[in-house]
């Protein structure tokens, strides 16, 4: 068993690691990495946006926003992806790879996840810095940019970062659409070698472990150290922070 | 591409009945595996809280994998992977009790175990220390404590997350259709496949997702309420 | 198990060279005192110098480095079984300074729960008993509200009638009022003055001056984990005997 594991890992490193590249488009562990660095990468700003929408006072932008976060909470990730191979090709009108059909849709999807996360960091604040920062003659945008978001961005980190591991998970759905990932190489491996399915998932398995793994861990130390820094100034109620931890913490 | 038309799918019997069985199969694996899943959380709660470091580090190594490992992954080597390595008896067996789906179960709940045993954890560690000292200084005895003050205490605590997870547990018995399970997933692809009606097939699957998600937001939102001693108007 | 008869002469609580370290550092440094049956003790002092560890090593809520304790006439830092320790607890009332009131129970449930779950009562009697109380403590118009829906005030004296519905003999008190708005101070203050009246044997960890010199029998005063001075307190508050008292009396009235 364990020399079939290490024949194999001899064997397929290469296609594990970076897929068909450069005879094919990249694949492997790269693409999974590359995927989930730009999806969290233009996430990020999208989610920002939203949260502020969804903050605002404007049922015109507070409504849409609401209704896209019910419905990526409500609606598999699979049945999204799949959406998005029908949409994206027919709004662009060219023949999109799935990469980035894959790509589109996981910013569509953690986006809305994460302005939950922001979202609830802003609301954790409390209204006192808000308050502080009109008084002192800040416009509302002004407040939010100077003060607030520094704040709540900053006490959130922990949560991207778990985000961030989700999104890697959830890039193992691209099979559905062929999308070349590192799960993809596996199940490419399978069907070469045909009669050791054990041996090759549980790499696959080891792999995803390794990487998120260590991944939770950075997330748990910032988690630590941005408490500690916070001890000075304000307590946080538990139950707000138990509810965030819910949110990102999904299995995926 | 043509208009778009719903009755296109609706009024086909074919494809009614697809979906019917999609729903069927859809609901069988999310009730299954949550039960499963459940049940273990219970008890790897009970092996957290048990005496010795041995009941801890095997939960904290169960919850380490599964949540660090895509479900995905995890469902693929439940089905391509360990069900290959069983006796041949037990595999006949499975064959002839849709394998698939009992997989699916296994897997999803297996995973979800380790997510409903740490809300029920946090969920009691955010109980407040005092309470237990209250309890303790009135006589109660540690088991007697924890039955009539904490646990009361951090399961409600737990409400918010436990609802949460279910509602991925629910989303995620989509990804059975990758071991070839045939619920709704698989339901709307083949349905797609026939029709060619990609529009309405995907529309009506999404609704119905979103419907039954919604439901069990709903469910979970009513429970906690029931559960909230003050809101629940016993005051 | 060395229980002496309980004589009307023997002291309620009794503190022999009690001594507790964190670590390295020494909290409690050989506590000798009795309380009487019947009599009222207040303990002052200044931060960290000791009151919380005291009293919470009376119902073992906190284990002792050396020494020993008795009350009622119970040894309670010699080994014995959980049972016994959980039973010698349910006869030492406790109050918290932040209530510690079970925020899932009513305040009836509260009061009724223990006596029903410890002791055994039925479910009426421990029901009755619970509204003679809640009446006592002037809730009995509260008796089904949530502890998130009473006030400071009112959710102290709630949790000083579920310490009383175990019927214990003595009752400890640490810093009931300390964590209540002014106002509310006052209504807590007259039911320990009830208390002290109806004869409970009392041991409270207090800044209320004006409860000391009205109600109690004797003020210990506590500093660095030493009973410094133990004396009347009408002497004591005119006529403090150690520097430190002064000055802790001092800093008290400014
Ligand atoms: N669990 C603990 N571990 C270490 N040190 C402790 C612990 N609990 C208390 N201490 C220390 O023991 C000392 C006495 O604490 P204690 O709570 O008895 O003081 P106190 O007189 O009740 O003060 P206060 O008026 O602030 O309530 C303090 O210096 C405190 O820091
Ligand atoms: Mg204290």
């Amino acid at each position: 068993m364990i020399s079939d594991i290490i024949a194999i890992i001899r064997d397929y490193w290469l296609l594990l690691l970076i897929g068909q590249y450069p005879n094919g488009p990249l694949g492997g562990l790269a693409a999974t990495l590359l995927l989930s660095i730009l999806a969290i990468a233009f996430a990020f700003p999208v989610s920002i946006a939203l949260a502020l929408a969804r903050l605002s006072n404007s049922p015109f932008l507070n409504w849409p926003v609401t209704a896209l976060v019910y419905f990526t909470r409500g609606v598999p990730l699979l049945m999204l992806i799949l959406w998005g191979y029908f949409l994206v090709p027919l709004v662009t009108g060219a023949n999109v790879p799935s990469f980035l059909t894959m790509l589109v849709t996981l910013v569509v999807y953690q986006g809305a996840f994460l302005s939950e996360v922001v979202r609830g960091g802003i609301v954790a604040l409390g209204h006192g810095q808000m308050e502080a920062s009109r008084a002192l003659g800040h416009s509302y945008l002004g407040a939010m940019r100077y003060v607030i978001l520094p704040q709540a961005l900053y006490n959130v980190i922990p949560s991207i970062i778990s985000v961030f591991v989700a999104t890697i998970k959830d890039t193992t759905l691209g099979y559905v659409i062929n999308v070349p990932d590192l799960t993809f190489a596996a199940s490419q491996i399978n069907n070469q070698l045909l009669t050791q399915p054990f041996q090759v998932f549980f790499i696959l398995a080891a792999v995803y472990y390794v990487i998120c793994w260590s991944l939770s861990r950075v997330a748990i130390v910032t988690e630590r150290r941005i408490t500690r820094k916070r001890a000075g100034t304000a307590s946080q109620a538990t139950a707000k922070s138990l509810k965030l931890a819910a949110l990102t913490d999904q299995p995926s | 591409m043509s208009n778009f038309d719903l009755s296109e799918i609706l009024g086909n019997p074919e494809y009614v009945a697809m979906l019917l069985l999609g729903i069927k199969m859809t609901f069988v694996v999310a009730i299954g595996s949550w039960t499963l899943a459940m049940t273990l959380a219970l008890l790897l709660l009970g092996l957290r809280y048990a005496p010795g470091p041995v009941g801890n580090a095997f939960v904290t190594a169960y919850v380490s994998y599964h949540r660090n490992v895509p479900t995905l992954v995890q469902l693929l080597l439940w089905y391509f992977g360990i069900f290959t390595l069983m006796p041949d008896p037990v595999t006949f067996w499975l064959n002839d009790h849709n394998a698939e789906a009992i997989f699916a179960v296994i897997g999803l709940g297996l995973c979800q175990a380790a997510y409903f045993s740490e809300d029920l954890r946090s969920g009691m560690r955010a109980v407040s220390p005092g309470q237990m000292e209250a309890a303790r200084a009135l006589g109660h005895s540690y088991v007697s404590a924890m039955r009539f003050v904490m646990v009361p205490q951090g399961s409600r605590n737990a409400l918010p997350a436990l609802i949460n997870h279910s509602v991925s547990l629910f989303k995620n018995s989509s990804l059975a259709v990758a071991i070839g399970v045939a619920e709704l997933t698989y339901a709307v692809k083949e349905i797609e496949n026939l029709s060619f009606r990609t529009f309405e097939s995907y529309l009506l699957v999404t609704v119905l997702y979103l419907v039954f998600s919604l439901m069990i937001m709903a469910l979970g939102a009513y429970v906690a309420r029931r559960a909230d001693p003050v809101r629940s108007g016993r005051a | 198990m060395n229980t002496i008869a309980p004589s009307k002469n023997s002291p309620m609580i009794a503190l022999t060279g009690v001594h507790k370290s964190y670590g390295n550092y020494e909290v409690l440094k050989g506590i000798d005192a009795e309380v009487a049956r019947g009599e009222v003790v207040v303990i002052c002092g200044p931060s960290g110098s000791g009151k919380s560890t005291l009293i919470r090593t009376v119902n073992r809520l906190e284990e002792i480095g050396s020494g020993s304790i008795s009350c009622d006439g119970n040894n309670i830092h010699q080994p014995m079984p959980a049972k016994e320790l959980n039973r010698l607890r349910s006869r030492i009332g406790f109050v918290f300074q932040s209530f510690n009131l079970f925020p899932h129970l009513s305040a009836i449930d509260n009061i009724a729960m223990s006596p029903m779950r410890v002791k055994g009562l039925q479910r009426d009697v421990a029901y009755a008993k619970a509204t003679k109380l809640l009446e006592r403590v002037g809730l009995a118009d509260k008796a089904n509200a949530f502890p998130a829906q009473l006030s400071g005030g009112q959710q102290q004296r709630v949790a000083i009638a579920r310490a009383l519905a175990m019927e214990p003999p003595v009752m400890l008190f640490d810093e009931p009022t300390s964590a209540l708005d002014p106002e509310m101070v006052g209504e807590v203050l007259s039911v320990m003055k009830g208390l002290a009246a109806d004869g409970m044997t009392m041991m409270c960890v207090t800044h209320e001056m004006g409860f000391a010199r009205d109600v109690a029998d004797r003020v210990w005063f506590i500093d660095q984990g030493q009973i410094v001075e133990s004396a009347r307190p009408e002497d004591f508050f005119s006529r403090p005997q150690t520097q430190r008292a002064q000055r802790f009396l001092s800093e008290l009235r400014h």
